[in-house]
């Protein structure tokens, strides 16, 4: 994780609790906000990038060739009910791990790093969506906007990428 | 619950009051118990979270804490659009999450609902299953609906508001 020195500031005399940070990378799905954190994130691909972008084919996940490897890419936008008809011209595969293992992650749009207190991320609202909770790690204000922050090893988790593993 | 018809006590013997919150949903009259009203905020835009039900909106930050936002015109069928500039009562105790925001078209007042004057529910209210109702009550002249919100928001049942 990559972690800014613990920062001590002095409030009137006394020293404040430290504050901890952490860096999630921003990235848009349809006109959601969402984040994930860079500590699992080794390479950012552009369509240029990836041997077989996957065209729509209403799966949630597919393959990603990648360096002469097959990795289960999952398709956010057909997860979140949010895919375009085509494919968006600043698209991203983001490769990360989950539970351990290489995955790709295509999302629209990446828009940057930002640094979040850890601290305050909230659990997803059980009621906000009929996806399951594990493949949120919960929400965080920034910046007077809610972002949602994406669980890699919940996405690991699901049964798609599992049956694409061969599991 | 009493049945139907039987006059619906409280814990706090015969002459005990409930204290609701009254609030109007498509020219209707309901009511949502007091101490289950955390605030009463303006309506602004959500959060929208992916597949959400057709119902809920998104999710609101307020004061560092966040929650479902249910619009209740959706959850109860009611195709056309609410006013401009709905409220939202933050409800504590109903359902999975700790608190959910609701969206109803208009707060009115908080209203003591005296034990005596509240009545076990018909089989239906205004299409209403009496399960989802704690009671009805005479507010005015008009009919008041006091809601079951713990059931309402817990529930994946399809209900219909008729006229």
């Amino acid at each position: 994780m990559d972690v800014r020195p613990l920062v001590r500031r002095a409030v009137r005399g006394r020293v404040a609790t430290p504050v901890v940070r952490e860096q999630v990378l921003l990235f848009r799905v349809g006109e959601g906000l969402y984040g994930i954190g860079i500590r699992g994130l080794w390479e950012v691909l552009s369509p240029e990038g990836i041997t077989s972008l996957p065209t729509p084919q209403y799966q949630i996940c597919t393959a990603l060739a990648y360096r002469g490897r097959r990795l289960p890419l999952v398709r956010l936008g057909e997860l979140f009910g949010a895919s375009a008809d085509t494919v968006p011209p600043n698209c991203r595969v983001l490769l990360t791990q989950g539970r351990g293992k290489p995955l790709g992650i295509l999302v629209d749009e990446v828009l940057g790093v930002v640094d979040i207190d850890p601290q305050r991320v909230a659990p997803m609202p059980a009621l906000a969506t009929v996806l399951s909770p594990a493949l949120f790690r919960g929400l965080v204000g920034r910046d007077g906007r809610v972002i949602i922050l994406i669980s890699e090893d919940g996405l690991g988790d699901m049964t798609e990428v599992a049956r694409f593993s061969g599991e | 619950m009493a049945p139907q018809g039987q006059r619906e006590r409280g814990g706090g013997g015969p002459d005990a009051a409930a204290q609701v919150v009254l609030f109007q949903l498509a020219g209707k009259s309901f009511a949502v118990e007091l101490g289950q009203v955390e605030h009463i905020i303006e309506y602004r835009e959500p959060t929208r979270t992916p597949r959400r039900p057709p119902h809920v909106e998104g999710v609101l930050e307020h004061r560092g804490r966040y929650f479902a936002l249910l619009n209740l015109r959706k959850r109860f069928g009611v195709a056309e659009p609410g006013p401009a500039h709905p409220a939202v009562l933050l409800i504590t105790g109903a359902g999975p999450d700790p608190r959910v925001g609701l969206v109803v078209d208009q707060v009115l007042r908080v209203l003591s609902l005296p034990s005596d004057g509240i009545l076990s529910p018909p089989p239906r209210v205004f299409g209403i299953r009496a399960e989802y109702i704690r009671g009805v009550a005479n507010a005015g002249g008009r009919p008041l609906v006091w809601l079951d919100m713990t059931r309402l928001v817990s529930a994946g049942e399809a209900i219909t508001l008729l006229a």
